[in-house]
């Protein structure tokens, strides 16, 4: 059953014990200062959590997630990342255009941590992660296979694992799925509910797509137009134990999804735009 | 139509193209109303296709004075080194300025500059230097080849995306690895991808070395060829140069499939 309510105040939730990465007050500007594309923005993020941040196009959802990288660095405010633990590697991302190597295939490709951490691993642990991944991922049989021998949707899958191969504690994903059709897309959702879930990773989903906001995350943040400011949060409490698409049937995952959008829809045209039908969803 | 069907009927048309051509050249100077107009139709100056087919075979079986190998040795063996190094020295150096952009600030306008020098121009330099050796073919086709490979190597270098580039250091690759790892094998693969028209250009160059310095070589045939007006022996030698070149040409395309069989099929 799904249940969404809006979220508590950021700043309440920064006073929560597993608060893992902070944004306080930051603000980011391009071209020195011509473009404002974060405004005085503060969002936390709980350790074990899986937060989407939805907002229309050109937003700065992609900055708000570079920043919180460490690509870029906030023009005013801070950003405060507690230390990883021992054993977990602090932070990989997977992005929206292709980042395998051409020449290495599958498995090399999900090694790439492996190959720059020499001795992060014994063989043996490094072996067979990257063996239960391949299986997760439904990937059997095509361990020796290069990309451009893949689908579109495989060589996701294989990004993907090469990001989760490490362990990370938090998992950033800037709109992974947005080239791939619905079936490929619903399937790589699973993967990552089972995999997020199985490794106890904090994930952050940049996306536009709100049915893929209320699958993966426990919390949504829409950001307002640009420069990004929070508009509205909520907590998502869709049971993410059945099946992609036995959730996406589900009356209330459906009555959350109109109600996101209705929310998303007030920061792209404040005229008033309807919500889609909830069949949209399905 | 059929793929088969049309590759027959194309290489029909060609045989018949070349067919038309030497019969042309071969009868043509028989028809007095056009030699009488246009003296050169004359053998003396364009030989014919019989000729030019006995002196090939002369020259390469070793039949009269000139054995036309010791000579093609000469020029494929100093357009291959010259392959090797120009290749390795401008793949190193375009590799390196693509790693850094400081490098990069400093030597590309230099780069861009001596590219536009002539390399023509610069024969005689490397001749007064080298004298007319195969060391001088050898640094003729140096010159020519660096370039090639320069260029390929340094826009292959920083031809990966910026999402690659991250990607990697959210991995906890460093900077040398990050050379190592991306930059290298994207410069190798552009650096490959040139390979053919680098051994192209080498085998160009040297001959065009050969024939303005002397040194030996299939240019210093023609040469030879040209100082006893034999026209034959010209054209004998210009055919066997362009199976030399398609043979290289060849092999180069080969060399490069077998290394970058991800590559090609990327483009495709």
């Amino acid at each position: 059953m799904a249940q969404a309510s809006p979220a508590p105040n950021p700043s309440a939730a920064g006073a929560h014990q597993g608060v893992i990465h902070q944004l306080r007050n930051v603000s980011f500007s391009y071209d020195d200062g011509g473009v404002l594309a974060v405004d005085n923005l503060s969002l936390n993020f709980v350790g074990g959590e899986s937060v989407a941040i939805v907002g229309p196009s050109g937003c700065g959802k992609s900055t708000l997630l570079a920043l919180l990288a460490g690509f870029a660095n906030p023009t005013a405010g801070e950003i405060v990342h507690t230390p990883a633990p021992a054993g977990r590697h602090p932070m990989t991302m997977v992005f929206q255009n292709e980042t395998l190597l051409p020449w290495l295939n599958v498995v090399d490709n999900i090694k790439l941590f492996f190959r720059y951490n020499k001795g992060a691993e014994s063989k043996s642990t490094i072996e067979a992660r990257v063996r239960d991944l391949i299986a997760l991922a439904g990937l059997g049989g095509f361990e020796r296979f290069y990309p451009h021998q893949l689908s579109g949707g495989m060589r996701k899958r294989v990004a993907f694992l090469t990001s989760v191969a490490p362990l990370p504690r938090t998992l950033l994903l800037d709109e992974p799925f947005s080239s791939l059709d619905e079936p490929t897309r619903v399937g790589l959702h699973e993967d990552v509910l089972k995999i997020v879930r199985q490794y106890n990773m904090t994930m952050v989903l940049v996306t536009h797509d709100i049915a893929e906001a209320v699958t993966l995350a426990d919390r949504v943040v829409i950001l307002t137009k640009r420069p990004a400011q929070i508009a509205d949060e909520r907590v998502i409490s869709v049971s993410k134990e059945e099946p992609v698409l036995e959730m996406r049937r589900d009356p209330v995952f459906l009555e959350v999804y109109a109600d996101l959008w209705d929310s998303l829809a007030r920061q792209i045209e404040p005229a008033g735009v309807r919500a889609p039908s909830p069949e949209v969803a399905k | 139509m059929s793929r088969v069907r049309r590759r027959l009927i194309l290489t029909a048309v060609q045989v018949a193209v070349v067919a038309a051509f030497l019969v042309a050249w071969q009868f043509l100077p028989d028809i007095s109303f056009l030699s009488s107009r246009f003296h050169w139709l004359d053998p003396f100056f364009i030989s014919s296709p019989d000729h030019v087919a006995r002196k090939v075979y002369d020259i390469s079986v070793g039949h009269g004075p000139i054995t036309v190998w010791r000579y093609a040795w000469e020029t494929i063996s100093s357009a291959l080194l010259g392959t090797v190094i120009g290749m390795a020295a401008g793949g190193i150096v375009g590799l390196l300025l693509s790693n850094s952009r400081f490098l990069s600030d400093v030597f590309q306008p230099i780069v861009v500059a001596l590219n536009a020098v002539p390399r023509i121009a610069l024969i005689p330099v490397v001749v007064i230097i080298l004298g007319p050796t195969s060391q001088a073919s050898v640094a003729i086709a140096v010159m020519v080849v660096f370039f090639i490979a320069f260029y390929s190597a340094y826009e292959g270098g920083r031809t990966v995306s910026s999402n690659v580039m991250r990607n990697s250091i959210l991995l906890g690759a460093s900077k040398y690895q990050m050379a190592r790892h991306l930059r290298l094998p994207y410069a190798f693969a552009w650096m490959m991808a040139s390979l053919p028209l680098a051994a192209t250009f080498a085998l160009l160059s040297v001959v065009t070395g050969e024939i303005l310095t002397g040194t030996a070589g299939m240019g210093q045939l023609i040469t030879q060829a040209l100082a006893f007006s034999d026209s034959a022996l010209t054209f004998a030698v210009v055919i066997i140069l362009s199976i030399v070149g398609i043979a290289v040409t060849g092999v180069a395309t080969l060399i490069r499939r077998a290394l970058l069989r991800w590559w090609d099929s990327t483009l495709t």
